[in-house]
């Protein structure tokens, strides 16, 4: 008996405590006092309630309708930080990321890119008077975890923008929320074909796979390796799919011999697979994946003593990948961008990230330091008060940027387009392949 | 005190349960923040969600560990239909929870035959292939890109997409759920599954058809499975395959199994708990799920019959409370 | 003809390491007689002690085998005084709680600890491959497949002669056929499941580090899903009975790998699992020749 009350007394207390901890969750890197964002707490939703209710039904299904008087409501609400700010005051954003779980590493690739990035605005003086904040909740890219997370920064005026998550499905399960709240979401790293065009709130700068995958059928593998006959082992994710579709519209195009199998998320043996290719013969095989696999693969391609070209759609110029390749130099990728040793800045950047987070750095990392910087560009273009639809409008009509992963631009959905370079390593240094003619031309 | 508590209950059941409705139905007015509306239809939804498994672990004593295949059931049907028909929402609950009803009374045929572990691993290999077939079955499940936008449910006109306005889908559907199950529970049906649970061997000399009681059981379990699934596809508005692994259905089985197997009110107070400690030590950072699985194996060691455990039945706990009773001179009655 | 061939040494390649971890897992629900869901993250413990002993010490594989035995013995031991040894009167559905508590404990002080990032395991063993002529087909084998075939061959006899000839082996399977008649007996229940538990947890890092070294990557979300391959294939053995449980085991690989050449690997899991309920079907109790059957 006294154990049951003592255990029920714990989980009451535990929930007691979670329940008064909730208020403070954000102290993470909040600077601003907390009474003062408590005052705020309990002005704004008080309007935005009623006012929320009585649109709802009126407005249906109209998007339009719906948002432009939340519009005018946050306006109101953003001046008190202004008003009472030394300069300008701050922006918050909202981080979302896989701090745990299986795309951890990702999710600390995020957390080094936004601080680094944020760090470095801030030291500058900040843009137009404004400095940055984010505080990240961790979902495991989670699209239960991941929608509430989303909600939460959504309902809290101040944040101006939220930045994540990792995988495609949380972004996908995000977009709708972020519509109906009309705050951006800006995706460093969602690449699904169909995400962005979501909602005018939604944005990715992945770079989408419908021209990566026809550039790599059309220069790489016909023009660049002169091949005929493809073997293709792809992960069966939303990912995988759109980069594979992609790619063989256009390897019909070119006439290329294509046999693909595909294998699910989380697969470690691959080996009979790699038999089941073998016995196809093919001149080269491509895999598509972003991670892990990718090494996986041509390790135990390369174990079972089948020499073949390697070529890799998705994970860029990793350093990761290629730490784990047994034969590095038979690789191929396509990448927006590499970590190019030459350039200084850019090399200084990996080696920060290496003895920051004690492995070396992808694509990843890389596009969420580039999302701050947008951010701030956008900021920057913006006349009068930074408000969520000024944010919107910003990014979507942002001239190009050249950010650490090159040159982005939106497209009128949200998505970005990137031009493609052909890398290759040798001698343990990614190089990019030249000595033939290549664009991104005609996509 | 808990002596007390249990004759406060049993004098003022229904005063109790009025102010308690009444309570839960005005805290989306008190509560402003969606945030925490939200927390609590994850709350409500996995407490049905753990007291449908709860039906089958807790009142028959068959071990399923493969709920999140029912769930998974309900939420494709419910997407897919509302998504491509255009169906409302409403009589897709129905739908959803009949799917996985179907789909329980399949994965129970062989479990005429199976008990104990080779029942659980059974359950556990159906949820697998029901996820994989999720994964795959591209015209139907979206495939590997799922369902988006699957669309908010309409009450009389109303988009109900807010927070405030899910809750009270959730709050119906817990309080209906524990309704018909506390009849079900009180009829010749679930007097027969308690049966089987205690002794099946007994149960059977008695006259009951245990093999029948057994598939309805899983039946009834699936169907609320399948129910809140149809009511969580919306919620979460975009649903994949990786939704429904198999952690999915052993978190479920965590908060019936903390809160307390057997027991009504157990899954709810393991959702909360469960819900809560994973909210509450997100300050932890990467720590957190080392502390909250520390925590849980905590718990079960103070209270291994779970937080509120049917100290009346053998499977609930009670070879445990027996051997305590006897440490401690039976100083608990 | 040669493909099939081919991809049967895959399946019998894969299924050996199945084998291997069934062994292990039967070892471990015969002697303490509970199921356990920490398996997979005591396999990728054993390969983590591997991994380190190779990129620390040496490539050493016998050292390597015999630093992962010992990794994921004491993390065996740690296991059982927290899951099972209060609650071996307890029903069973609390143990398993416990078990999947420490799973989640593991994997995530892992993931601090190694790190979220997947490490290579690589040149342990040469890419070196055979090719055989059979019946005009060329069949290729792996050395890399020969090494681990005949590490899980070793490993499985050393086990049965453990089991048969010593007198730990006696006790253990005294203890695994009845615990009260073997108290009675003078057996030290309690310090003898421990030992099972220990034993069967070492032959899960063996197999980790065999799974380490066929897939040539350690991480530490890597033993999710073969936890419950080992399961199925114990279970599928009629999970007492480590030979049937090898049996289990090698069934379920090949049968995954000879699904492949019809469909796709994304349905691996399908057949394997599917072969499972079928055989359960028609043999509730699993290959076991007789009920009751022990180690």
């Amino acid at each position: 008996m006294k154990k049951r009350v003592l255990a029920l007394t714990l989980a009451f207390t535990l929930a007691a405590s979670a329940l008064a901890g909730c208020g403070g969750d954000k102290k993470e890197e909040t600077k601003a006092p907390e009474t003062k964002a408590a005052g705020e707490e309990t002005k704004a939703p008080a309007g935005d309630d009623e006012k929320e209710e009585t649109k709802a039904p009126a407005g249906g299904d109209e998007k339009e309708e719906t948002k432009a008087p939340a519009d005018g409501d946050e306006k109101e609400e953003t001046k008190a930080p202004v008003a009472s700010g030394e300069s300008k005051g701050v922006i918050k954003l909202g981080g979302v990321a896989p701090m745990t779980g299986q795309y951890a590493e990702y999710g600390k690739g995020f957390d080094i890119g936004f601080s680094k990035a944020i760090d470095e605005i801030n030291a500058a003086g900040g843009v137009n008077g404004y400095t940055f904040e984010i505080s990240i909740e961790d979902t495991q890219s989670d699209p239960v975890n991941s929608s509430t997370m989303a909600t939460k920064f959504a309902e809290d005026e101040e944040v101006m923008a939220i930045l994540g998550d990792f995988s495609s499905g949380a972004c996908k399960a995000n977009a709708e929320i972020c519509d109906r709240y009309g705050i951006v979401q800006l995706s460093p790293t969602a690449s699904a074909s169909d995400y962005a065009s979501m909602s005018k709130y939604c944005f990715g700068i992945m770079g989408r796979q419908d021209v990566e995958a026809p550039f790599l059928a059309k220069y790489v593998l016909k023009e660049y390796l002169k091949a005929q006959k493809i073997a293709v082992i792809r992960v069966d994710s939303d990912w995988g799919k759109s980069c594979y579709d992609n790619f063989i519209a256009q390897a019909e195009k070119e006439g290329l011999e294509v046999t693909v199998e595909t294998y699910a998320t989380g697969e470690k043996d691959f080996s009979s697979l790699i038999t089941k290719m073998q016995a196809e013969n093919p001149d080269v095989l491509v895999v598509m994946d972003q991670g892990d696999p990718v090494a996986d693969i041509f390790n135990q391609a390369d174990a079972a003593g089948w020499e073949i070209q390697h070529v890799a759609l998705g994970p860029g110029t990793s350093e990761q990948v290629a730490g784990r390749l047994g034969d590095k130099d038979n690789l191929i990728v396509t990448s927006p961008f590499f970590f190019d040793p030459e350039d200084a800045e850019l090399a200084a950047w990996a080696e920060w990230f290496s003895s920051e987070a004690g492995f070396a750095p992808t694509i990843h990392p890389a596009c969420a330091y580039d999302c701050i910087y947008l951010i701030a560009e956008a900021v920057k273009n913006i006349d009068g008060e930074v408000t969520r639809d000024a944010l919107q409008e910003a990014l979507a009509n942002l001239p190009e940027y050249t950010g650490v992963t090159g040159a982005i631009k939106f497209e009128a959905d949200g998505d970005i387009k990137r031009n493609y370079l052909i890398c290759g390593i040798e001698g343990g240094e990614w190089k990019v392949l030249e000595g033939f003619e290549y664009g991104a031309a005609g996509f | 005190m808990m002596q007390q508590a249990k004759e406060f209950y049993r004098k003022y059941k229904v005063i109790v349960w009025i102010v308690l409705v009444a309570v839960l139905a005005v805290l989306p007015f008190v509560i402003k923040k969606a945030v925490y509306i939200r927390y609590l239809c994850n709350i409500m939804m996995y407490a049905t969600l753990a007291g449908s498994l709860n039906a089958i672990n807790g009142y028959s004593g068959q071990f399923c560990l493969g709920q999140a295949g029912f769930f998974a059931i309900g939420a494709y049907t419910g997407a897919a239909l509302a998504k491509n028909f255009g169906i409302s929402f409403w009589p897709l609950l129905i739908v959803g929870g009949i799917m996985a009803m179907l789909v329980g009374f399949i994965v129970s045929l062989p479990t005429l035959r199976l008990s104990g572990i080779y029942l659980s691993i059974v359950t556990l290999g159906a949820s697998e292939i029901i996820r994989i077939i999720a994964q795959t079955w591209e015209p139907v499940t979206g495939g590997s890109l799922g369902i988006k936008q699957i669309p908010y449910p309409n009450f009389f006109g109303l988009d109900m997409f807010k927070p405030q306005y899910y809750y009270y889908i959730f709050l119906f559907l817990l309080i209906l759920f524990l309704f018909i199950t506390n009849r079900v529970l009180k009829s010749r049906v679930g007097r027969a599954w308690m049966s089987i649970r205690e002794d099946e061997i007994a149960s059977k000399s008695l006259g009951v058809e245990t093999s029948r009681y057994k598939s309805t059981n899983f039946m009834y379990g699936a169907f609320w499975a399948g129910v809140i699934g149809v009511a969580y596809a919306p919620f979460v508005n975009y649903i994949e395959a990786s939704q429904f692994t198999t952690d999915t259905g052993f978190n479920v089985l965590a908060m019936v199994v903390l809160g307390g197997q057997g027991t009504l009110a157990g899954p709810i107070l393991g959702s909360v708990v469960v819900t809560v400690l994973t909210e509450a030590l997100r300050f932890l950072e990467s720590w957190r799920y080392v502390i909250y699985a520390l925590l849980i194996i905590f718990m079960m060691w103070v209270r291994p019959q779970g937080l509120i455990g049917a100290s009346n039945s053998m499977l609930a706990g009670g070879k445990i409370k027996v051997k305590e009773d006897k440490k401690k001179g039976g100083e608990a009655k | 003809m040669a493909y099939i061939l081919n991809q049967l040494i895959n399946g019998i390649c894969q299924g050996s390491i199945y084998a291997l971890m069934a062994i292990g897992y039967s070892v471990i629900v015969g002697v303490v007689g509970m199921v356990t869901f920490t398996y997979g993250e005591i396999m990728m413990i054993g390969a983590f002690s591997s991994y380190y002993i190779f990129t620390g010490l040496s490539n050493n594989l016998p050292l390597a085998i015999l630093g992962a035995f010992a990794g994921s013995f004491i993390i065996g031991s740690i296991v059982y005084k927290l899951c099972y040894e209060r609650f071996f009167n307890a029903p069973r559905h609390i143990s398993l709680l416990c078990t999947i508590g420490i799973s989640m404990l593991i994997k995530n002080l892992a993931q601090i600890v190694f790190g979220p990032d997947t490490k290579p395991v690589l040149n342990i063993i040469d890419n070196k491959t055979f090719t055989l002529n059979l019946f005009g087909a060329n069949l290729n084998i792996r050395l890399l497949q020969i090494v681990v075939i005949v590490l899980v061959i070793v490993f499985a006899v050393a086990l049965t002669l453990f089991f048969n000839k010593t007198k730990w082996g006696v006790m253990l399977r005294a203890v695994s056929q009845n615990k009260d008649a073997s108290y009675l007996m003078g057996i030290n229940v309690k310090r003898t499941a421990l030992l099972g538990n220990c034993i069967g947890c070492g032959f899960g890092g063996i197999a980790g580090i065999l799974l380490a070294l066929y897939y040539g990557s350690v991480s530490a979300t890597m033993g999710a899903s073969y936890s419950t391959k080992a399961f199925a294939a114990s279970v599928l053995g009629g999970l007492v009975d480590i030979r049937f449980s090898a049996l289990g085991g090698l069934c379920i690989g090949i049968i995954e790998n000879m699904g492949i050449i019809i469909t796709s690997a994304t349905f691996r899991d399908v057949f394997a699992f599917a072969f499972l309920i079928l055989i359960l079907i028609i043999r509730p109790q699993g290959f076991v020749s007789k009920k009751g059957a022990r180690v």
